[in-house]
């Protein structure tokens, strides 16, 4: 036995203290005043040792209470030997199923080294199956049935995740908590490299837990296309590019065959030179896609016992040049004039911009455009502020100029943000006001490089109670602010897209900030990519709109949401290889291309030193002049007896207080005498 | 009705002696007037010739009108009473079981009986002591030696301990005419020794009264529990058992009352004992009746 923090045993010393109540200050406290003592007599027997055998019950409870608190605090514990626990220990089974199990017959020699590992259980050991992916999955509950465990062995089917071992090792951790018990753990695996995680901390392993390793490959050549860049969005066929990168592990020097193929059909074929354990990129020119989405693939000759990662798939959508609506009231042409260059100037041509005075805007379908553009304008009629805040809300997007036209409006239009003054400053000299503060990491303004250099002259100051603010100007007056609005978004420029206020026009950053800002708004909510390894997660919606159906649907066309699920979920884990349909909330339709991890294409195994590390942190010598690891047998695990004390002390206080109120309350005619002295 | 307003408690609950005094009195005196012989107060007595140097203001004017003889009019009260009170304000004074301490009640008795002099117009005078003599307001019938007496009764407070020698060696040098003295105290003494101090008054003549004022939780104490006393005069302390509170206390506590009043009565002392939960004009009926020798 031991204690954690032996020191808290001072605190016992405190048991002077009923000590001093119940024997010392008897004899002095309470006395009562009288005329006269000369009737009185000094009888001890009566008197003195009738109270001292009414309290030595209380006495001895108090006592006990601050013995059981000094010891609460110390922590006691036993050292109960693990290996020593009436002998027992539970077996647990891991076979890995992740994507490199794919490789040969790997899989199928896991999972015979596992049932020849349950085949050598004794009739009544407790065991449990699980299998190893992106999560561990337990296959059993802790059983001792033979059949179910050897079951849910053969039930093992291959996956696309990639393995984590310090995932196994967390599971571990738990298990040996909740059972505390000596866990016997065989992992049947490839034991591949690229699933260790980042650090060896990670997997520590618990006290009394014996690793046992079951390989099943080795270092073997594969070749993969390690990825595909393909463009979201097709608006010229002839324009796109489309780049593969063919990667080997472990392969001498070699010439493989690339072939594109778009839904089915092969488009073109190439013939690359992968170097010796590198890699190599391809580049095909046109991609003829038809309009609507359509399932890419980038795949090579297979030549190696992993056939499953020479193929990558991607996803594409052709689709028209989007419409932006750009609503001006011919107050700033030049704004028009700058903002149509800049979106024409993006690399994929994948917006047209089309004017309409505000009037004139009121009436058309917003719905139809990517986003909306509002050029400083003075006035917004009522049914135009209606028909925008309800396109935001269903998933459009608005961005907003506020310059000094709109500065006469008491709130920035849809942003719903007080304008408050404005900020001026001169032309000449240095009289001029910079950005200072700006998120640099959000999508809109990565390639702005901070707006360095540009000078703004004049900027409107928008209060930000409901928005987050992601450029300021040196006098912190917010530049950009973004606000969500349903299911879309607003973003506002506090300044305008002419040269007047600011000379952003005819600065470099200007056409990045247009392009970004275009691909953002009219990307439709986070512009979340399309081309995903398997694990992912995919966001269904952004907001709190329950109610409205978010749909997915497999590589095989099933769908995977339940009724509740289409309604609630907020997001979804992409678990297998191949093409997912995807209808998020807000009612956007994508094509998610997942693919397989491409780590788990690199099949190094982890060096033998390193697993024999990792099996020492499952043993832990307790002798006081430690040892080396590796004794599993011989390690004692602390066994905290804090619960027992602390439910002993309950009792103890409970007996107190009610012991105390027999012999303490006062009795009713000792109530009147202290009411009266009280008077 | 009247009654009602006795009840020691609600005494303590009247603001100024001098509303406690006539309260008790007057409503004593009413009671009384139902009684034939109604004894202390202005009774005819005789009727004697005027001789020389006799105070002029007592002749009987309408007996010289009809018989052109000069007689002086004597009362029964005015023969010899000159009533002086000794209040012992000694700490013991001060306990007090219920609503009321022994020194309250021996302030309204006190004050009680001077008024009820004054109404006779007899002289009434005061001399509070502890251990000493605390203070003195000497017997008189002037006007305002009521209000005298009021207000020393109102400063008395607890002093030290009770000692009877050496206050009462002094009253002895003030009392120079005969008259009734009235000791008011709880006597936590040896009877011997309370009857040997205080006996040598009757000496000049004096009529004493010994007023034994105990609170009734001082003849049958009630304690629960052990219990831890102090005594209020000396500060000793003792452990005291429920046990012997309840037997063998009241025992020691009877005889001791009996031997006082047995002492006091052979010493020719009047003794009259007086509960604190007992209303004020019971125990001043009670000692009058005494008194008369009509109990």
């Amino acid at each position: 036995m031991g204690f954690f923090t032996p020191w808290f045993l001072a605190g016992a010393a405190a048991v002077g203290l009923p000590i001093w109540l119940h024997l010392l200050k008897r004899h002095k406290t309470d006395p009562k005043l009288f005329p006269s003592l000369m009737f009185f007599e000094f009888r001890e027997t009566s008197s003195v040792k009738h109270r001292r055998l009414d309290h030595i019950l209380l006495f001895v409870l108090r006592t006990l209470m601050i013995l059981l608190l000094a010891l609460l605090f110390a922590s006691p514990f036993i050292r109960r030997s693990a290996a020593a626990s009436d002998g027992k220990k539970l077996t647990v089974v891991a076979v890995d199923r992740s994507f490199s199990m794919r490789d040969g017959d790997r899989l199928a020699r896991a999972k015979n080294q596992a049932l020849q590992v349950l085949g050598s259980l004794k009739p009544g050991d407790q065991a449990q199956v699980i299998a190893l992916a992106g999560q561990v999955q337990a296959l059993t509950q802790v059983i001792s049935d033979p059949a179910a465990l050897r079951a849910a062995v053969v039930a093992v089917q291959p996956g696309d995740s990639r393995a984590s071992f310090g995932e196994l090792a967390r599971y571990l951790r738990t298990l040996s908590e909740a059972q505390k018990i000596p866990l016997e753990v065989h992992l049947a695996s490839d034991l591949q490299k690229s699933a260790m995680p980042a650090g060896f901390a990670d997997l520590r392993l618990a006290p009394a837990t014996t690793l046992v390793f079951h390989p099943v490959g080795g270092a073997e050549k594969n070749w993969t296309v390690e990825n595909v860049a393909a463009p979201r969005r097709v608006f010229d066929p002839k324009r796109v590019k489309v780049q593969a990168t063919i990667a080997g592990f472990g392969t001498s020097a070699t010439k493989r065959t690339v072939t594109l193929l778009l839904n089915g059909r092969e488009l073109q074929s190439k013939s690359v030179d992968v170097p010796e354990n590198g890699r190599a990129q391809v580049e095909f020119l046109g991609l003829d896609a038809p309009y609507g989405f359509s399932k890419g693939e980038v795949r090579i000759d297979s030549a190696d016992s992993l056939p499953a990662d020479d193929h990558y798939y991607f996803s594409t959508e052709r689709t028209d040049p989007r419409k932006v609506l750009f609503i001006d009231d011919g107050r700033r042409p030049r704004a028009e004039l700058y903002f149509r260059d800049a979106l024409d100037s993006t690399g994929d041509g994948g917006f047209q911009m089309e004017t309409l005075r505000p009037d004139v805007a009121a009436g058309a379908t917003l719905s139809s455009y990517a986003f909306v553009v509002l050029n400083d304008l003075s006035s917004v009629p009522g049914n135009l502020e209606s028909s925008l805040e309800h396109y935001a809300n269903a998933g459009g997007s608005v961005l907003v100029s506020v310059g000094p036209g709109s500065a006469v409006l008491p709130r920035v239009p849809v942003l719903d943000e007080a304008i408050q003054t404005s900020s001026y400053a001169g032309r000449e000299g240095d009289r001029f006001l910079t950005v200072t503060d700006i998120d640099a990491g959000h999508p809109a303004l990565r390639s702005v490089d901070g707006f360095n250099g540009v000078k703004f002259y004049q900027a409107i100051h928008v209060s930000a109670a409901k928005s987050r603010v992601l450029a300021k100007l040196n006098d912190q007056t917010p530049l950009v602010l973004e606000r969500a609005v349903g299911e879309g978004k607003v973003l506002a420029f506090t300044s305008t897209f002419d040269n007047v206020l600011n000379d952003l026009p005819i600065h470099a950053s200007w056409v990045p900030f247009v392009a970004q800002t275009a691909l953002y708004l009219g990307g439709g909510g986070a512009e979340q990519p399309v081309n995903l390894p398997v694990d992912s997660y995919v966001e269904l919606r952004v907001g709190d709109s329950q109610g409205a159906a978010a749909e997915v649907l497999d590589p095989d066309g099933k769908r995977l949401l339940s009724l509740e699920e289409a309604v609630k979920a907020r997001n979804f884990a992409l678990d297998r290889e191949g093409f997912f349909e995807i209808k998020t909330a807000a009612g956007r339709r994508s094509l998610v291309a997942a693919h397989a991890d491409r780590r788990e294409s690199d099949l190094t195994p982890i060096p033998p030193e390193t697993l024999d590390l990792w099996k020492g942190t499952g043993s832990i010598d307790s002798s006081p002049g430690g040892g080396p690891a590796g004794a599993a047998d011989a390690a004692d695990k602390p066994w905290g007896l804090w619960p027992y004390i602390l439910l002993l002390l309950l009792g103890v206080a409970v007996a107190e207080s009610v012991v105390a109120d027999g012999f303490l309350r006062p009795s009713a005619p000792q109530r009147d005498e202290m009411k009266r002295e009280a008077a | 009705m009247l009654q009602r307003f006795l009840d020691p408690n609600v005494l303590a609950g009247i603001s100024g002696l001098d509303l406690v005094a006539r309260t008790v009195v007057d409503g004593f005196v009413a009671g009384l007037h139902r009684s034939p012989d109604f004894g202390f107060s202005q009774e005819f007595a005789e009727y004697r010739a005027y001789t020389p140097g006799d105070d002029l203001r007592h002749v009987d004017w309408n007996v010289f009108a009809r018989t052109e003889r000069a007689y002086l009019k004597r009362y029964r009260g005015e023969t010899n009473c000159q009533l002086t009170v000794l209040l012992d304000c000694s700490r013991s004074m001060k306990y007090t079981s219920h609503t009321i301490d022994k020194l309250e009640y021996a302030r309204y008795l006190t004050a009680s009986l001077a008024y009820l002099a004054k109404m006779q117009r007899d002289a009434a005078g005061l001399i509070v002591f502890d251990d000493e003599v605390r203070n003195f307001v000497p017997p008189s019938t002037r006007q305002g030696q009521l209000a005298r007496l009021l207000h020393a009764i109102e400063k008395a407070e607890v002093g030290n301990r009770t000692d009877y020698a050496k206050p009462f060696s002094h009253v002895r040098e003030f009392l120079h005419r005969r008259g009734l003295i009235a000791v008011i105290s709880d006597f936590w003494e040896p009877p011997e020794q309370i009857v040997n101090t205080i006996a040598p008054l009757r000496f000049h003549g004096n009529e004493v009264v010994l007023f034994h004022v105990l609170d009734p939780g001082e003849i049958r104490p009630k304690f629960r529990d052990p219990a831890l006393l102090e005594d209020l005069e000396s500060g000793a302390t003792l452990e005291v058992s429920p046990e012997y509170a309840s037997k063998e206390y009241p025992v020691k506590i009877d005889a001791h009352l009996e031997e006082i009043r047995s002492k006091a009565k052979g010493a020719g002392l009047d003794y009259f004992l007086i509960d604190t939960s007992r209303p004020l004009d019971d125990a001043l009926r009670e000692y009058l009746a005494i008194r008369r020798g009509r109990m």
